[in-house]
C-alpha cells in the first residue's frame, strides 16, 4: 500500500488537524479545500467546536441564556464570556437613548458618513469622545476592525514601513496589508526585537501596539517601546480596544496610565468592549482627524454607524465619564479573581488586566474542559491553536464591574474543581 | 516501485521566520510560501540521524520552505514544503537521492554531529571543514505519530511532489526554547542571515521512526 493510501485507510481523529490546515491549498480549484475542511469540521463540532458561536437568547449581562451548541437546549450561565467589562450596554440610560433615537431617525444611517450618513447624533457623539480622550477632535468607525484598516491604510503607503507586535489584532495585520506598506513584526512586548528590526530601517516608519492584549491580558511595556520608536523617528499607533475607559485615571487607556497620552502618536479605541456597543475610533489632533475623514477607505465606503447605536454609545460614554466608580469596582474584582486563582493553583499567565486567560496548557482537553465547565453552569471562551501557540490553549475570562464577588468566588471553584479532575491543576 | 523506507533515531526541524521576499528568491515561479504572518514565511531546518536506508546510515540536512500542500481526492496533508538544499554525510545518500527524488543538493559530503542533553538535541553541521550550521530543538510531550506531508522539488527535468508519511514518536511545540547559529559559511548563501529570528517559533523532533515515499509524482 502507498504511504498516501495507508494515511487515508487510517483516517486521522479530528485533533490531528485544525484551521491552519485549512486555510493552504495548491491546486486548481479555489473549492478544494471546502470537502477536507467539511469532513473535518463533521468531527471537530461535536467534540467541542460546538461551543464557538454558540447563539445568546438574552441580553449580555453577568447572566446570559445561552442555546447549547450540541443539544440545541437553552442553559442558564453566568457569563465569564461578553466583553461588557463596565457593565453599561444594558444600563437603562442606554437603552432608552438608543429607543428615543430609533423613535426619531429610525434604524439606520442610510448612507456613508461622507455623504448623507451622518447625524446630529455623530458629530456630538465625537466630540464628547474627544473631550473625554483630551484630543482636538475624533472620527467614528462602523466598527473596531474597520478603524484599524482604515487608518493604518489612510496614513501609510506602498514603501513604507510598519512594524507590529507579532500578537496584533487582525484589524491591524489587514491595515498593514492595505496599506502595502513593507510589514515587518517584532517578538511580543520585546523592545530588543523592535531595536533590532528598526534599525537602518529608512523613510517613513510606523509602529503599533496594542494597550492590553487580547488574549494574554497583557499590558503594552509602552514605555520601553516608545523610547525606542522616538528614538528611531517612528510614529507610534496605540490600538486601546481593551483599554479604552479603563485605565489610566480619567479611564483613557493604557497610554495615560504610564503618563504618556501626549508622547503617543494615534490613539485607537473601540466601543464593543467597554461599552459594550459597537465601532471605533481615532482620536487626535484636528489635521490628523480631517485627513484620515479623507483617507480611510474602510468608513468613507462603509455605511455609518447607526445612530440608534450612536444614541446609546453616547450615553455609555457619558456613564463612563461620570462613574470612574465603575472602574475601580471592575478593579477590585479583578484583583478578587487574581488571588483567589492564585490561592486555587489556577495559573491565569501574564495577564494583569481584567481579561484573565485560564492557562488549560493542553491542546487536545481543552475543548472538554470548557464543555464540563459549561454544563456547570459558566460561561466563557476556550481558545487554542491557531489562535495562540501550540499548548497554550486557554480559556478566556472577561471581567466585569456589574459581577459580584460571590458569583466570581462561584466561578473560581467551579473552573478549579474541573481542572482538577482533569489533572491540570494542583 | 513501492514505497521507500528510511529509519531514523532522531529527526528534528526547527521553523524559523524569515522575509517573504527571501522565500521568494528561493522557489522556482508558480510557487508561494507559507506566511505564518503577512511578509514573513518559514525557513524549516531539518537534521536526520538515519540508521536504516538503501544506502546505510548517514546524517542529513535539509534547508526547505514551507509551501501549501496540493489538495487532492480529499486526502490532506499536514503540511509541505520546498527543499532547495539537502546536504548529506555520504556520497551514496546524495546520489541516491539525487536520482529517485531530484533533491537539489549540496554536492561535498557534510559533517553532521549530534549532542544529546537534557530534554533537547543539538545538531552542529560543518561544510567545506568549516561550522555551517548550529540547531538545538527541545522536546516537550511525546506521542506517537503517521503524519503525512508533501515535499515539492523541481529541477531541469520538471517539477515533482513526494508523498512521505512520518511514523514514530513526535514532539512538537511552540516554547521558543530552540536556536539557530547559521554561520558565515557558502552553504548559507541563500539566505539572508541576519533576517532569519534565531529562535524558532516551532520545534518537532522525531525520533525511532521511519519516512516511508510513496513514488515520485511528476506534476
Amino acid at each position: 500500500m502507498e504511504a498516501a493510501q495507508k494515511m487515508a485507510a487510517e483516517k486521522p481523529g479530528f485533533s490531528e488537524y485544525d484551521y491552519s490546515n485549512f486555510y493552504y491549498g495548491a491546486g486548481d480549484d479555489p473549492l478544494n479545500l471546502l470537502r477536507p475542511f467539511a469532513d473535518w469540521y463533521r468531527d471537530a463540532r461535536p467534540s467541542g467546536y460546538y461551543l464557538y458561536q454558540e447563539a445568546l437568547g438574552s441580553a449580555p449581562t453577568t447572566h446570559v441564556r445561552v442555546k447549547n451548541g450540541k443539544t440545541g437546549r437553552w442553559q442558564d450561565l453566568f457569563n465569564l464570556a461578553s466583553y461588557n467589562y463596565l457593565g453599561i450596554s444594558y444600563r437603562p440610560e442606554v437603552k432608552k437613548a438608543a429607543a428615543e433615537a430609533l423613535e426619531k431617525y429610525g434604524l439606520g444611517a442610510s448612507g456613508s458618513p461622507i455623504l448623507s450618513g451622518t447625524f446630529d447624533v455623530h458629530e456630538e457623539f465625537a466630540s464628547e469622545l474627544a473631550r473625554f480622550k483630551g484630543k482636538e477632535a475624533c472620527i467614528v468607525f462602523p466598527t473596531g476592525y474597520s478603524a484599524n484598516v482604515g487608518f493604518i491604510s489612510a496614513l501609510m503607503r506602498s514603501g513604507d514601513t510598519i512594524l507590529l507586535d507579532q500578537y496584533s489584532h487582525a484589524s491591524i495585520v489587514d491595515g498593514a496589508i492595505l496599506a502595502k506598506s513593507k510589514t515587518v513584526f517584532f517578538r511580543h512586548n520585546n523592545p530588543l526585537d523592535l531595536e533590532r528590526k528598526i534599525a537602518g530601517v529608512k523613510g517613513k516608519k510606523l509602529v503599533v501596539v496594542e494597550g492590553v492584549y487580547s488574549m494574554d491580558g497583557d499590558m503594552c511595556a509602552l514605555p520601553e517601546i516608545l523610547e525606542v520608536t522616538k528614538r528611531h523617528g517612528a510614529r507610534m499607533l496605540i490600538d486601546e480596544a481593551h483599554s479604552t475607559f479603563l485605565f489610566g485615571p480619567n479611564g483613557r487607556g493604557v497610554a495615560e496610565h504610564f503618563g504618556l497620552d501626549k508622547e503617543v502618536d494615534f490613539h485607537l479605541g473601540t466601543f464593543s468592549k467597554s461599552l459594550g456597543g459597537q465601532g471605533g475610533f481615532v482620536a487626535g489632533t484636528r489635521e490628523l482627524i480631517d485627513y484620515v475623514n479623507a483617507f480611510a477607505r474602510s468608513r468613507f465606503f462603509s455605511c455609518n454607524l447607526s445612530p440608534v447605536l450612536t444614541a446609546g454609545l453616547l450615553a455609555g460614554l457619558r456613564i463612563a465619564s461620570s462613574e470612574p466608580q465603575l472602574r475601580a469596582k471592575l478593579w477590585s474584582n479583578v484583583a478578587f479573581l487574581r488571588r483567589r486563582f492564585a490561592e486555587e493553583g489556577v495559573d491565569i499567565g501574564k495577564s494583569n488586566s481584567q481579561v484573565m486567560p485560564v492557562m488549560v496548557n493542553n491542546d487536545s482537553k481543552v475543548l472538554s474542559v470548557a464543555e464540563k465547565i459549561q454544563d456547570r453552569g459558566l460561561f466563557l471562551n476556550p481558545v487554542t491553536y491557531p489562535a495562540v501557540p501550540k499548548h497554550k490553549s486557554r480559556l478566556r475570562i472577561s471581567v466585569s464591574a456589574a459581577h459580584t464577588e460571590a458569583d466570581l468566588e462561584a466561578a473560581v471553584q467551579t473552573i478549579a474543581a474541573v481542572l482538577r479532575e482533569e489533572g491540570l491543576c494542583r | 516501485m513501492s514505497i521507500t523506507r528510511y529509519g531514523y533515531r532522531d529527526a528534528i526541524s526547527g521553523f524559523f521566520e524569515f522575509p517573504t521576499d527571501n522565500a521568494r528568491r528561493i522557489l522556482p515561479r508558480g510557487t508561494e510560501p507559507v506566511e505564518p504572518h503577512h511578509g514573513t514565511s518559514i525557513f524549516a531546518v531539518t537534521v536526520f540521524d538515519f540508521h536504516e536506508s538503501e544506502v546505510g546510515e548517514y546524517g542529513e540536512v535539509v534547508y526547505a520552505v514551507i509551501v501549501p500542500p496540493l489538495v487532492r481526492d480529499g486526502r490532506l496533508p499536514k503540511s509541505a514544503f520546498f527543499p532547495w538544499q539537502v546536504a548529506t554525510t555520504t556520497k551514496a545518500a546524495r546520489q541516491h537521492a539525487i536520482e529517485r527524488w531530484h533533491l537539489p543538493h549540496w554536492m561535498e559530503d557534510v559533517k553532521v554531529d549530534f549532542a544529546r542533553g537534557e530534554g533537547k538535541l543539538v545538531a552542529r553541521v560543518e561544510a567545506g571543514g568549516t561550522p555551517a550550521m548550529e540547531l538545538t530543538v527541545t522536546d516537550h510531550s511525546w506521542q506517537q505519530v503517521s503524519h503525512l506531508y508533501q515535499s515539492f522539488q523541481t529541477d531541469e527535468s520538471g517539477s515533482y511532489m513526494a508523498n512521505i508519511l512520518f511514523e514514530g514518536e513526535k514532539s512538537e511545540h511552540e516554547e521558543e526554547t530552540g536556536k539557530i547559529v547559521l554561520h558565515d559559511n557558502p552553504f548559507n548563501q541563500d539566505v539572508v542571515v541576519s533576517e532569519v529570528y534565531d529562535t524558532p517559533f516551532r520545534e518537532l523532533w522525531m525520533r525511532n521512526g521511519c519516512q516511508l515515499f510513496d513514488p515520485l509524482v511528476k506534476l
